[in-house]
């Protein structure tokens, strides 16, 4: 029996079946793509720009920390601040614990919390117990270091 | 999400009936006869990417549906060529890569089941770093490294041997992904303006560059070129991405120029390697004799391939091959030769669509950390395809990387599942948190 015809039609029959399988794909990629452009206004390659649903927003020294004033700390996707090197913010002050406190996004909005610190945080002069929401401008102060918190909402 | 899971489970079947249909052309043409076990093996591959469905509607509902699909088609791929290949050459290489799969997916379970938290990865990263540059660096040691070709690419302990490189990548990419996400803010405050150019402060870049500059100057000491364009094209998507400055791309590039041609001009090995590709005809039946024979043999292929199992492999009457190297280097050429133009187009479809699908990980994902691993992890993948495909098509210098998950080696094949179990985690966190509305 000869399998010549059997041989072409399998090679031309796994070039279409592979074909179709991709185009599916890829037509479903863009489908997705679509629905996102739709869902948050678009979105781009670089994490400097905004993300879904939440606004870049930084933390400003104003004083103290061994940090020269008017640094920025970029605390998009939430931060931890301390005296210890793994904190995100990290800032020598004696009355710092290691891990201090910590900034994180829920939404489009970002919110303060003391991680049970030694001397505790104080937002805009009060002193931090539970979370607190961040508003632009707000001051953060821990020991002799204090910080200005700055949302970039549109 | 179980929608999609539902089309993550639809889309492996197309996959096993290619592998199934690759398998019945083989056996056509070689034994002259069509016989079920075609079918049988295409129900084990079935059967095995059933189970890590399984496995993945279970530990990560939310991940991208189409990544494992897609890298489960390029191993089908490397499946049916490899088996082609040794029912003419005679070899169990097939079977070793069904093997080396098998242990690839029970890797990609164990990453998932440990590395739940991936974020954990940032905690030990200095430690990745010298982990990944001693296992550059192995390849080179006495005993048990061992040389292919003028590279030092491989080690071996006992019966396994084993490419370091292809782990390294990864683990580097998580070194520089964890690294960037602290320091980004600080490269790009601390950055001066110089003759019209935006410069990185160096304080910052520092750390940055010892491990990136170890991680070079190893695999120009192992001689492995192809994986050191990995690392940059690696190393420039993430301080792109890092950064949003298109100056350090451009720096990071000029260095790239000024450091190739240094070592063009320095290094024999890299001298010879460029040499050759410029003009393979200076020496066509010894150093140019791989790069010829692999264009000769793509442009048999034409439009539609020769077909399954027809590619020359070995020139007729002798051992001696006409395609060097057919299941690693010249894989590509081989299935161009086969499938032709479109069968070609279609691989790199292929590794598009996995590009795209690992950047969409990247813009989904809410944290740093996570977009910088994800786009590392996939700059890595997608170059490596381009390092091998562009250098047996003679647009680069022909480097030996293999085709990730279509060449034959157990390393890769388990480098690229553990990266494939990292993106599904990054997308799985990232499509969760998009659903919940956080």
């Amino acid at each position: 029996m000869d399998y010549e015809p059997i041989s072409v039609a399998l090679k031309f029959g796994f070039l279409a079946v592979l074909y179709l399988f991709l185009l599916w794909i890829a037509a479903s990629a863009r489908k997705d793509l679509r629905r996102n452009r739709g869902g948050d206004g678009g979105s781009d390659a670089t994490i400097a720009s905004v993300p879904s649903g939440s606004y870049d927003a930084w933390l400003v020294v104003v004083k103290g920390g061994g940090l020269e004033a008017g640094t920025r700390f970029d605390v998009f996707g939430g931060v931890t601040l301390g005296r210890s090197g793994e904190a995100d913010v990290s800032f020598t002050d004696r009355y710092a614990s290691g891990l201090h406190a910590r900034l994180y996004p829920r939404g489009d909005r970002y919110f303060l919390e003391d991680m049970n610190s030694t001397n505790g945080t104080l937002l805009d002069g009060g002193a931090v117990t539970s979370e607190v929401e961040m508003r632009d401008g707000s001051m953060i102060e821990i020991g002799d270091t204090a910080f200005r918190f700055e949302l970039d909402r549109p | 999400m179980s929608a999609s899971r539902n089309r993550e489970l639809l889309a492996l079947v197309p996959v096993a009936l290619l592998l199934t249909a690759g398998f019945a052309a083989v056996f056509a043409q070689n034994d002259s006869q069509l016989t079920n076990l075609s079918l049988s093996y295409g129900l084990y591959f079935l059967a095995i990417c059933l189970a890590t469905h399984i496995y993945i509607r279970i530990r990560l509902p939310n991940a991208d549906p189409y990544l494992f699909p897609l890298m489960a088609l390029l191993t089908a791929f490397g499946l049916v060529m490899l088996y082609r290949l040794d029912s003419e050459l005679g070899g169990e290489l097939a079977r070793d890569q069904a093997n080396w799969f098998v242990l690839g997916l029970i890797l990609f379970a164990v990453v998932i089941q440990v590395f739940r938290d991936y974020s954990v990865l940032e905690r030990y990263r200095y430690t990745i770093a010298l982990i990944s540059l001693a296992l550059l660096m192995a390849p080179r040691l006495p005993l048990i490294g061992s040389q292919v070709n003028g590279a030092y690419l491989g080690i071996s302990l006992g019966p396994i041997s084993f490419q370091p490189a292809e782990l390294a990548k990864i683990g580097i990419v998580i070194f520089l992904a964890s690294y960037l996400r602290e320091h980004r803010e600080l490269l790009v405050v601390g950055a001066r303006r110089f003759l019209g150019i935006t410069f990185p402060p160096l304080k910052h870049l520092g750390p940055l560059l010892v491990v990136w500059g170890a991680a070079m100057f190893m695999l120009i000491f192992i001689r492995d070129l192809g994986s050191s364009l990995m690392f940059f094209a690696a190393f420039l998507a993430l301080i792109y991405v890092a950064t949003g400055r298109l100056s350090f791309v451009i720096i990071g590039m000029a260095m790239f120029l000024a450091g190739a041609w240094v070592i063009y001009h320095t290094v024999p090995h890299v001298t010879d390697r460029v040499d050759i590709w410029l003009d393979p005809y200076q020496d066509p039946s010894g150093a140019g004799y791989q790069i010829l024979q692999s264009m000769f043999a793509m442009a048999d292929g034409g439009l539609f391939g020769e077909g399954f199992a027809q590619a020359m492999v070995v020139i007729p009457g002798t051992n001696s091959p006409l395609l060097p190297a057919a299941q690693t280097d010249l894989i590509y050429t081989l299935i161009t030769s086969e499938l032709g133009l479109f069968g070609a187009c279609a691989i790199i479809a292929t590794y598009l669509l996995i590009a795209a699908r690992g950047f969409k990980v990247a813009l989904m994902a809410n944290d740093g950390f996570s977009k910088l691993l994800a786009t590392g992890l996939t700059t890595v993948f997608a170059f490596q395809a381009f390092v091998i495909i562009g250098g047996v098509t003679r647009v680069i210098p022909l480097t030996g990387v293999t085709l990730p998950l279509v060449s034959y080696g157990g390393s890769s094949i388990l480098a690229n599942f553990l990266l494939l179990a990292l993106l599904l985690l990054i997308s799985d966190r990232a499509r969760r948190e998009a659903r919940e509305g956080i």
